[in-house]
């Protein structure tokens, strides 16, 4: 199980550090226009009160404060682009996993070794949660940075919070992955399925904060979970980081279900 | 443990897919120590019985052991004391055969180095480039080695050499003879008739999902079916090959004669000599054509 584990991590290293590159740089140039924004509160302000507040929160969440340091990141980052970005990379992480494998073909082989199926699962899941904090850990870093150099003043304690329930909220989407791959053995259905389920999921969020009869599902949606608790002024919710986590046990643990009854195809 | 000396055994053996595919009530038994072939047309149902034993899918019926070890429940032991090469092998691409092979070894747990060296220097395998750029005999070879490289008590190898040149099949059939001295047993499934003839003990034939034979080799040979087609300097009459044993459909036209022989040649091959010869083709009929003649009855008049 570690071999495979340490396997999936080194056939995915170049990837990852791809990923990071691209997470960090689109972070750490964000936070290098927050200056100019600071400047500027109160044209920006004035600018914010002219859009339809209905507009404004589907696609930068509630704002009340968009020329503070917390403001400014959630409205430019962390409400849309972070948690695409962590979905996009562990859907595809937790659809490989094993759908790809089994469509690849290389499944055949991996299997007809003395390795039970859930070890399989557990090590892919491993890797696939590794890597997913791996960048959540850069992407902090890059934000510390940044901050440093601009003097933006924001706790590290709370951006780290933040980064973290982005890696959590794409964590079961990954697992949502897995677990479809796991049921159904085609990666595609597994790609497309999660990220209906996560652009879904975020919609009623959002639409959750202006339009009052979409906001008794928001409780239904992920990225409630994610993002209402507003880790990056209040630090981590743990009931709300554990519901996420909870999330990825569960399909976790569906998907080795499915797994492990399944036909594999051919 | 009861089963000793019985390496695979499978019993009632059922997998339903669709309408024709998969396999209905296979029983047999392959001993420990022999050469099993197993023996059928293209969609016959060989693939589906080896992913059955090792639990890749999981049977509507029957049952099976591998050293009395259930399929299903202690799969983990099956797989552990067998080495498997697939029929549509796909490998990771992305590795070098070297990665490949050492990434394996670490899933077996030990594996003895030098005798992996000794199997990749045999098979001529190239294990310094990525997978991705090696035609399919290379990587042929390469699952070749994953199979036998911890010496496995049961290898099971799904169509084996398809892809390997002729210098290589050679080799191969080295690797099974030896692995047969050695007190180990092969499956091996395959659509070649005369490669089943020469490496096995004794053959199962499934066609249409369901088991129609297991002979013994030996029996299997001597009811050999060939298409021989003698070329001679000089038109020959028909009336000197009638009645020879084992030879049939007799057709002559100016200089050759086209013929089918059932077992052994000499008969014929003593006719033809009264003349000059100047060329002698045989040709291994089809696994169909050899179905027809030992059964009497085609694949189309089962549906």
């Amino acid at each position: 199980m570690i071999s495979l584990f340490a396997k999936t991590l080194g056939d995915q290293r170049r990837s990852l550090v791809f990923w990071s590159l691209g997470l960090a740089a689109t972070a750490f140039l964000m936070v290098m226009f927050y200056p100019t924004i600071a400047e500027s509160a109160s044209a920006i302000e004035q600018y914010f009160e002219a859009i339809p507040p209905e507009l404004l929160a589907l696609f930068a969440g509630a704002i009340t404060d968009f020329t503070s340091p917390a403001g400014f990141l959630n409205t430019e980052l962390f409400f849309l682009i972070i948690p695409l970005l962590f979905m996009i990379f562990a859907i595809g992480r937790g659809s490989g996993a094993i759908a790809g494998e089994e469509e690849s073909g290389t499944l055949d082989i991996l299997l007809s070794y003395p390795l039970p199926r859930w070890q399989v699962i557990i090590a892919k899941f491993a890797s696939m949660a590794v890597q997913t904090f791996i960048l959540a850990i850069v992407l902090w870093l890059s934000l510390l940075i940044g901050a440093a150099l601009v003097g933006m003043e924001i706790g590290w304690a709370e951006l780290f919070a933040a980064c973290i329930s982005a890696a959590l909220l794409g964590l079961s989407f990954g697992t949502l992955a897995l677990a479809i791959g796991c049921a159904r053995g085609s990666k595609g259905l597994a790609i497309g399925a999660a990220s209906g389920i996560a652009v879904i999921s975020y919609f009623t969020n959002a639409l959750a904060n202006a339009v009052s009869s979409v906001e008794p599902y928001q409780k239904f949606s992920l990225f409630y979970y994610y993002i209402a608790a507003d880790p990056l002024n209040h630090g981590l919710n743990a009931g709300h980081a554990a519901i996420l986590l909870g999330v990825s046990i569960v399909l976790l643990a569906a998907a080795l279900l499915f797994f492990n009854k399944r036909d594999l195809s051919v | 443990m009861t089963n000793n000396n019985i390496a695979v055994r499978t019993r009632n053996l059922t997998k339903n897919y669709g309408r024709k595919r998969g396999i209905s009530g296979v029983t047999l038994e392959v001993k420990e120590g022999e050469v099993f072939g197993y023996l059928g047309p293209n969609g016959a149902g060989k693939t589906t019985t080896i992913r059955l034993l090792l639990n890749f899918i999981h049977p509507n019926m029957g049952e099976a052991t591998v050293f009395g070890h259930d399929i299903g429940k202690e799969s983990v032991q099956v797989r552990k004391s067998t080495g498997y090469l697939p029929g549509g092998l796909e490998l990771y691409e992305n590795l070098t055969g070297q990665e490949f092979l050492d990434f394996t070894a670490k899933l077996r747990g030990s594996v003895d180095r030098k005798y992996v060296k000794e199997l990749c220097e045999r098979l001529k395998c190239d294990l310094s480039v990525r997978i991705r750029t090696l035609s399919h005999g290379n990587k042929q070879k390469i699952g070749l080695v994953q199979a036998l490289m911890h010496r496995p008590r049961l290898i099971i190898l799904d169509e084996p050499t398809i892809g390997l040149d002729p210098l290589m099949q050679q080799e191969f059939y080295h690797l099974i003879a030896e692995v047969k001295k050695e007190g180990r047993t092969a499956f091996i499934s395959t659509h070649i008739l005369p490669e089943a003839e020469r490496i096995c003990d004794r053959v199962g034939i499934i066609r249409n999902g369901k088991l129609a034979t297991v002979e013994d080799v030996n029996q299997l040979k001597a009811r050999a079916l060939r298409e021989i087609e003698i070329y001679f300097d000089k038109p020959v009459s028909p009336d000197e090959f009638d009645g020879i044993n084992g030879v049939q459909n007799i057709r002559v036209e100016n200089g050759i004669l086209q013929c089918s022989v059932i077992g052994e040649l000499d008969g014929l091959i003593k006719a033809a000599s009264r003349h000059r010869v100047l060329n002698i083709i045989s040709r291994e009929p089809n696994l169909e054509k050899v179905f027809l003649t030992y059964y009497g009855e085609s694949e189309k008049s089962n549906d």
